[in-house]
């Protein structure tokens, strides 16, 4: 499913930011909307008139003297209360958010401090901050109907300083009953002054999602490519956990981080007992995966035992463990009742294989970019029926 | 500006030099078992301990990375991270936050059993002699909830403590009141042997949301020899009142103890098999203490601790093979030391705290109102031996009692950090400190390791579970794991094909 | 360097250890006689500065395969008392910060964070929250 079109953009050189709705509405509830209108629709003068802008997939034959875009590359991924941003100057228009979907994400900044070899989410340094925060802004306002579950990422979320903490504010005030998610490398947190500026803002429903990729600095520093991180991500778990912060451990399976996953758990058992949830994620082929594949893939297939052993290991240790990403046909059976359906709807691919796999419907499938590099092992499953 | 990644050599270069983190160690299995000092453990091949004082050490093998995870020794090339370690130390410790916790009140010395190893009972004494008056209750309870935790548990004890159920009655509406006004928790729980238990005192613990705990020393003929009563009928007794208890207030409601006696000894699997008959799903295999009539009858129950270790290395074994058999029951001594050595935490359980459970984790309201660190001090007491008696409640405020010579002196002698023997030892962290005992056994407060009976004991039990813990075969480890949190094993998903 | 004592000379069940005071002190020496007391009687006997004999006589009866268990086990009893005394040595000063620690009030006696922030864009701002955070003002 796509993120992003393009087109023609007129009478508007900033980004303006609205609630696409296909039908018509009344003039006092056209503010913040945006009015898609479909291949082959003429709208009169009247019908146009009042939205903060128009979304044409054709072109509009008549200049309404109002912001549009024009041309629309693709615009079949647009539905009735989709919010998207639209560019003036770069003539982008962005979907921010969909009602239908599952899984929602707040993107706050493309800026990070670290630099892991599987990012999925390239950085940038470039400061975009304030105009994100300032659409965020807007975004969390429209959003609706509020969902259950919102996930704030990037980029590095800590990085936009009080920014951060203004959203925050605004997601607790406009949809208070959303429980947040932030993921985080963590490193800030260990300034115990942030750590307790954050708890301050007192969000009801609001944990942290940090990844840990080793038991010791050398090699956890390495996959996230910044020297002292480890230092920095362990202290900070410690500064959350102290100021009631709610946190989960999240550990990306690649070849760097299987070898010593044994004793990973270990020391999330001892250091990290306070979290909690603990997340196993398999490989994304995304972002910086394929230039790093060859030092990081190893099929999932090959690691089943080491995984085996290590969420047993916390099991018994009373701690709650998940596995994203995983297909349950690389999955031994005994981890299938911690597998979780945890790919985005529009990410979701499903090979010829999968088609009669018996595991379907509880399967999670694959990821979209898994065509190009998936286990050798994705297999139908067949239940034997029992007579 | 496209980013440059770097190679493992950069961020984990191979050290120079290291240094320690302080642990101690001892040999075991063949091998040698560190302990750093917020008690994690960690085994390595003979001859680690001399390469690591020597700072000797190939830093680019593994066994060099294990080391530093465990925080028993670090280098230049990233952070001791003494504050996360500081932190799991604190932890180790939690039991001593809020004050005291478990208040018992001897209501009654008056029981009509007279059991060999019984410290304080009175057979023939008249009604009122040796109960609690309620002016002793009411100052009691005022010192009890004069504590600062937030939740505290209160344990009627005697003799037989049915015998003096009126002031049970007195006693529990007046606590719960005052926990009410200053906002704590309040857990009740009575301490008897079901000998003289009516359906009207079931009913009134139902409502009153009161616990029992009783006496089920084993199959009939253990229970009874143990527990002599006119009528020999100690056993049918207690099942019968265990049965009662349970119909009347619940299963969870009803928890066992038993008394290891010299008669014990030669029948571990009996007496497990006998609470695995009753339903039970707890076991504690503890030794007898050697304190009150105990010590003046010392031929009939005295036994070596050698003994003991063969009991209890024989009931854990049978325990463990009753589980994989699919009946699950917990044995509780196994339960407090694992829970000390496997995970982050220390002990609720008063006897194997350091510092020391003696006043920090329990008091105990003598009827007279005298106030003792421990059970085990009362029954000292009831030998002329008033050294562990702390104060009076008529007489002392909680600042008194604590800051008094007895206390203090006691102190002196409650941590295992400091004692000679304990110091430098390798089970510090599981193991604690027993001023009490060691005052009754050897004659002074700070004992003398190599002849105590409290050090071989756990010494011995440890090391059991440390070979059990090293063997890490899978099954007995998700047993023994289901028993320190509580929660059942894992099973396995049937395969699908 | 242990030598076998020929219990036969003085016709009472010993044996003799030799210890290298140059590696165990008298420290260490004295600790292991003090676990070895509640099986032996230990004598210490001072051969010159740096040798000593410890002889071990049992208090109960034992047989000749325990006595050489016994000086194996004393001498690697020794030993050990000697390293820990080392591992004190070179450990006490920071187990008094850790436990100093431990048992303060939370931040009293903390580090700060070590290491960079590792943002570029962080780093050049004058006013920028690495450097706000490393500087607190309140």
């Amino acid at each position: 499913m796509r993120l992003t079109t393009t087109g023609v953009a007129r009478n508007f050189d900033t980004s303006i930011i609205g609630t696409i709705t296909t039908a018509d509405l009344p003039h006092d509830e056209r503010t913040k909307r945006i009015r898609f209108i479909a291949p082959g629709d003429v709208l009169t003068d009247d019908a146009m008139a009042g939205y903060s802008a128009l979304l044409c997939h054709d072109e509009l034959a008549r200049d309404p003297g109002v912001p549009y875009v024009h041309r629309l590359r693709e615009s079949d991924h647009l539905r009735d209360g989709d919010i998207v941003v639209l560019e003036g100057r770069a003539a982008l228009v962005r979907s921010l958010y969909r009602p239908y979907e599952l899984h929602h994400h707040l993107f706050v900044t493309e800026r990070c401090n670290s630099n892991c070899l599987m990012c999925s989410q390239p950085p940038k340094d470039r400061d975009d901050v304030e105009a994100l925060t300032e659409r965020n802004l807007e975004l969390i306002r429209l959003i609706e109907p509020h969902p259950p579950y919102l996930t704030i990422t990037g980029g590095e979320p800590t990085l936009l300083g009080d920014h951060l903490f203004r959203l925050i504010s605004q997601l607790k005030m406009s949809m208070p009953e959303t429980e947040l998610h932030m993921l985080t490398n963590g490193r800030t947190f260990a300034w115990p002054e942030y750590a307790r500026r954050f708890a301050e803002l007192e969000h009801p429903k609001i944990s942290l999602g940090i990844p840990l990729y080793a038991d010791y600095a050398g090699a956890h520093d390495h996959v996230v490519q910044a020297k002292g991180a480890f230092d920095q991500t362990v202290t900070g778990f410690h500064q959350a956990a102290r100021n009631g912060i709610r946190l989960e451990v999240r550990v990306v399976l690649h070849k760097l981080t299987i070898p010593r996953l044994a004793k990973l758990v270990d020391c999330i058992y001892r250091n990290l007992t306070f979290v909690e949830h603990i997340a196993l994620m398999g490989l994304e082929y995304t972002g910086y995966t394929p230039r790093n594949i060859g030092e990081l893939w190893i099929d999932p297939y090959d690691y089943q035992d080491v995984l085996e052993e290590a969420v047993e290991y916390l099991v018994v240790r009373n701690m709650t463990v998940s596995i994203y990403n995983h297909q349950l046909c690389v999955l031994k059976p005994s981890l299938w009742r911690y597998a979780r359906k945890s790919i985005s709807d529009w990410k979701t691919l499903y090979l010829p294989e999968c088609e009669t796999c018996s595991a379907l419907p509880a399967c999670g499938g694959l990821f979209q970019w898994a065509a190009k590099k998936h286990s050798e092992h994705i297999h139908t499953i067949t239940y034997k029926k029992t007579i | 500006m496209a980013r440059t990644f770097y190679p493992l050599e950069r961020f984990a270069p191979a050290p120079k030099a290291f240094h320690l983190l302080p642990f101690r160690f001892t040999r075991l299995s063949g091998k040698e078992l560190l302990v750093n000092e917020a008690g994690e453990f960690l085994f390595v091949p003979t001859g680690t301990v001399q390469s690591l004082t020597d700072e000797y050490l190939d830093t680019d093998s593994e066994l060099y990375r294990d080391l530093k995870a465990k925080h028993f020794l670090y280098d230049a090339s990233s952070s001791p991270l003494l504050d996360v370690l500081a932190t799991k130390v604190r932890t180790k410790f939690d039991h001593i936050t809020g004050g005291t916790k478990l208040h018992i009140f001897v209501v009654t010395l008056r029981c009509e059993h007279s059991c060999d190893y019984c410290q304080v009972s009175r057979q023939t004494a008249t009604r009122g002699q040796f109960d609690m008056s309620t002016a002793t209750a009411d100052r009691a309870i005022a010192m009890m909830m004069d504590s600062p935790a937030r939740a505290v548990t209160l344990e009627f004890q005697g003799g037989e403590p049915l015998l003096a159920f009126d002031v049970i009655q007195y006693i529990i509406p007046k606590a719960k009141k005052l926990a009410l006004e200053k906002g704590k928790d309040l857990d009740i729980v009575v301490c008897t042997n079901l000998a003289c238990v009516t359906d009207d005192i079931l009913h009134y613990f139902r409502d009153e949301g009161v616990k029992v705990s009783t006496s089920l020393d084993g199959p009939a003929f253990l229970h009874n020899k143990n527990r002599p009563r006119p009528g020999n009928d100690s056993y049918e007794k207690a099942i019968e009142g265990i049965e009662r208890s349970r119909a009347i207030l619940g299963v969870e409601s009803v928890a066992a103890l038993m008394t290891t006696t010299a008669a014990s000894l030669d029948h571990a699997v009996e007496i497990v098999d006998e609470y695995v008959r009753r339903d039970f799903h707890s076991i504690f295999l503890r030794p007898i203490s050697p304190y009150g009539f105990a010590i003046k009858t010392r031929h009939r129950t005295g036994y070596e601790m050698g003994r003991f270790l063969e009991f209890y290395r024989q009931g854990l074994a049978h325990i463990l093979k009753v589980n994989r058999n699919g009946y699950r029951i917990a044995e509780v001594y196994t339960q407090i030391l694992l829970t000390k050595i496997l995970t982050p935490h220390g002990t609720r359980y008063v006897d194997m705290q350091s510092p020391a459970g003696e006043a920090w984790s329990v008091l105990v309201y003598n009827y007279d109102g005298d106030v003792y660190a421990s059970d085990e001090s009362r029954m000292l007491a009831e030998m002329n031996d008033r050294t562990f008696r702390l104060g009076n409640v008529h007489k002392d405020t909680r600042r008194t009692l604590f800051t008094g010579d007895p206390a203090l002196q006691m102190f002196q002698a409650s941590c295992n950090q400091s004692l000679a023997g304990c110091s430098d030892c390798a089970f510090q962290s599981y193991c604690a400190a027993d001023p009490v005992y060691h005052y009754a056994t050897q004659g002074d407060m700070y004992g003398n390791r190599p002849t105590s009976g409290f050090c071989t004991r756990n010494m011995d039990v440890i090391k059991q579970l440390f070979s059990i813990i090293e063997e890490n075969d899978r099954e007995t480890m998700r047993i023994l794991w289901s028993w320190v949190t509580g929660e059942p094993t894992i099973r396995e998903v049937v395969e699908c094909v | 360097m242990d030598q076998p004592h020929d219990a036969a000379e003085s016709g009472v069940q010993q044996v003799m250890v030799e210890i290298n005071l140059a590696v165990i002190s008298t420290e260490a020496l004295l600790k292991t006689c003090h676990w070895f007391s509640r099986d032996f009687v230990c004598e210490i006997r001072n051969r010159s500065d740096q040798i000593a004999d410890v002889v071990l006589t049992p208090r109960g009866s034992a047989s000749a395969s325990d006595l050489s268990l016994a000086r194996g086990a004393f001498t690697t009893s020794a030993m050990d008392f000697a390293l820990r005394e080392k591992i004190e040595a070179k450990t006490s000063g920071i187990r008094d910060i850790l436990l100093a620690k431990a048992f303060s009030e939370s931040g009293v006696l903390e580090d700060a964070p070590e290491g960079v922030f590792g943002d570029m864009v962080e780093e050049t701002k004058p006013d920028g929250m690495f450097k706000i955070l490393s500087n607190p003002q309140r």
